[in-house]
């Protein structure tokens, strides 16, 4: 089995080689772009934890769905939905009250997002795969509609709610010269800590985990897999909203048309890449954050985007023939 | 009230491609989230190939391109065993991500006019296409062993066939009708933007399992879904009942629809019994 893996992972490669190749960039110069752009400096380091921190959240919410054996494409719409509530909330309580409803307003919105999905998946047998993309497309017209009608400020141009005060946003935890580091992401790490103990050691989380790894002989130890089903893509909402809610207080302090530049599917390929603990979650998100900000640095020279999106594939394709493999293998 | 009609036809039209392309993929037993990401290939392949190789020869490219695709869906779920939902959404991410490189760097704006094939071409195909299958599916033996080794692989290979192989037929021929249904939408249009499917793979797929993975009931529920595009153009910025609806509810209602659908239709008794085994 070994040098199949090898030659997808070979073959992943020389596709990738390929694609730099036809665009005429060196492949050498490429990596090396990316890699100044997102380490070489302590800005740039700053700018590749900020893209970690919705990513971590987001890929945790998708890997606590996923424990749960739910595919939780809705983390898009519902990270969406989330930092819309919060901004809406935070903008009307001050200072710090804001901020903390303000979060919990987006756990609730995104957890609200959920339900649906979470529901049809669990008493109608309805692919969520299905359902929580189609909200995604949704959340996105319903966000747009509000933040260009009801919440729009009167002094943006864009569909964009008004911009927070100082005092509700979250503030910078460390700076080390050019080198800011968010109390966002501590809050993220904290998330994915709880999330860890919660699953390992707790009855409910292993319940969860249960029901992901074989429904039925969970329903036969007599765990109830349909409630569980439910309450995994309510946490799942919630957790996604939660990112959303952290992204507005910490970074981007109002809701603006097209928020989320596909924070929620590239959590799905940190979630893939976490491995079976809650903890992956923390390098595997730093991997895409450094893709992320690396990938605006090459954009800069000319090299479109996508190639950060084509990465994310072949890393889902790799990361899946080592650990996602079907073992109800006929001879 | 004609014109509604007529539009929904052609809006239909790259749902009813797309969704006969998922049928044989999932009658034959593998989970296909990728028909976003043929759909799109196809499209952007199309764009960029037309204006020098023809309308014929871009659609053809395009048809090959998503093929392509389709055929790493089939060693990922087949040889390598992955989970068929996450292939299909490396598929769509792969997609997504070409598309954009790829448009990005060959999609010259200046190359002129793209000529692309007539419509009404897609609209034929896709209307006698579900009966076709229908016929060969239900009346062949190709058909017949297709559905085997979507409903018992395991029984099928006692009995002497090849899942594997003939799981490859119909991903390939998955590949050729999806390809086409975004060839069509590249030609309704006219250009290539970013993500121009935009969920048409998804509400393909939610159209053939609420028509019980069978190709003719998959064509209603796809004519279903294209009337609610036709609506947002017909009514877009019309006021009823004395108010405007905002433009964002008409283009929100196939989705929410889709959503409907799926809360409400889905039986576990038609799903094809060996989809995602081995």
């Amino acid at each position: 089995m070994k040098w199949r893996l090898l030659a997808l992972a070979g073959g992943s490669l020389l596709f990738l080689l390929a694609c730099l190749v036809l665009a005429k960039v060196s492949p050498l110069e490429a990596g090396q772009t990316l890699v100044q752009g997102s380490l070489g400096s302590a800005a740039a380091l700053t700018g590749t934890l900020r893209e970690t921190t919705p990513l971590l959240i987001a890929g945790l919410a998708v890997f606590i769905a996923l424990r749960a054996g739910l595919f939780n494409i809705g983390v898009e719409g519902q990270l969406t939905i989330g930092a819309f509530c919060c901004s809406v909330v935070a903008l009307r309580l001050p200072g710090f009250l804001g901020i903390v409803v303000g979060l919990i307003a987006g756990m609730a919105g995104g957890a609200l997002w959920a339900l649906p999905a979470g529901w049809i998946k669990a008493y109608r047998n309805g692919h969520e795969v299905i359902t929580t993309i189609m909200l995604n497309s949704v959340a996105v017209f319903l966000t747009t509609y509000l933040a260009a009608g009801p919440f729009k400020a009167p002094n943006q141009q864009e569909p964009s709610t008004e911009v927070l005060s100082d005092g509700s946003h979250l503030p910078v935890l460390l700076s080390i010269r050019a080198l800011h580091i968010n109390v966002g992401l501590v809050l993220g790490l904290m998330a994915v800590a709880v999330c860890t103990v919660w699953l390992s050691k707790t009855v409910s989380g292993f319940r969860f985990q249960a029901t992901g790894a074989n429904p039925v002989a969970a329903r036969f130890a007599g765990v109830e897999t349909k409630p569980t089903v439910m309450r995994a893509m309510l946490l799942s909402g919630a957790l996604a909203g939660f990112g959303g809610a952290v992204q507005v207080c910490a970074y981007e302090f109002r809701f603006y048309e097209g928020f989320s530049p596909g924070y929620g599917f590239d959590a799905l390929g940190v979630a893939l890449l976490a491995g079976n603990s809650a903890v992956g979650v923390v390098p595997a998100s730093l991997l895409f954050g450094i893709l992320a900000k690396g990938g605006t640095a090459l954009q800069i020279d000319g090299v479109p985007k996508g190639i950060t999106v084509v990465v994310l594939g072949l890393l889902i394709l790799i990361a899946a023939a080592i650990r996602y493999r079907k073992v109800n293998v006929v001879a | 009230m004609l014109n509604i009609l007529l539009l929904t036809l052609t809006l239909s039209t790259p749902l009813i491609l797309a969704a006969m392309g998922g049928f044989c993929s999932e009658r034959s037993g593998v989970i296909n989230i990728g028909l976003e990401g043929l759909m799109l290939t196809s499209a952007c392949v199309v764009a960029i190939s037309s204006p020098s190789c023809g309308a014929f020869g871009g659609v053809l490219l395009g048809v090959v391109a998503a093929i392509v695709l389709s055929v790493i869906h089939w060693v990922a779920t087949q040889h390598y065993r992955i989970d068929h939902v996450i292939s299909g959404m490396a598929v769509n991410a792969l997609a997504a991500g070409g598309t954009n490189y790829l448009f990005g760097r060959f999609g010259d704006v200046d190359k002129g006019a793209m000529p692309i094939l007539n419509e009404k071409f897609f609209v034929g195909i896709a209307f006698i296409l579900p009966f076709l299958i229908w016929l060969y599916v239900g009346r062949t033996r190709g058909g017949l062993r297709l559905q085997a080794v979507g409903s018992d692989p395991e029984k099928a290979r006692l009995a002497g066939l090849n899942p594997v192989l003939i799981r490859l037929g119909g991903l390939i021929c998955c590949g050729v009708f999806t390809g086409l249904g975004g060839a069509m939408l590249v030609s309704y249009t006219g250009v290539f933007t970013n993500d121009m499917t935009a969920g048409r793979g998804y509400i393909a797929l939610a159209a053939l399992i609420v028509g019980g993975w069978r190709p003719l009931p998959a064509l209603g529920a796809c004519v279903a879904f294209g009337f609610l595009y036709a609506l947002r153009l017909q009514f877009q910025g019309v006021t009823v009942l004395s108010m405007q609806p905002p433009s964002q509810l008409w283009a929100a209602l196939p989705y929410v629809a889709t959503v409907l659908a799926l809360a409400g239709f889905v039986g576990k008794s038609r799903t094809p019994a060996g989809l995602g085994k081995y």
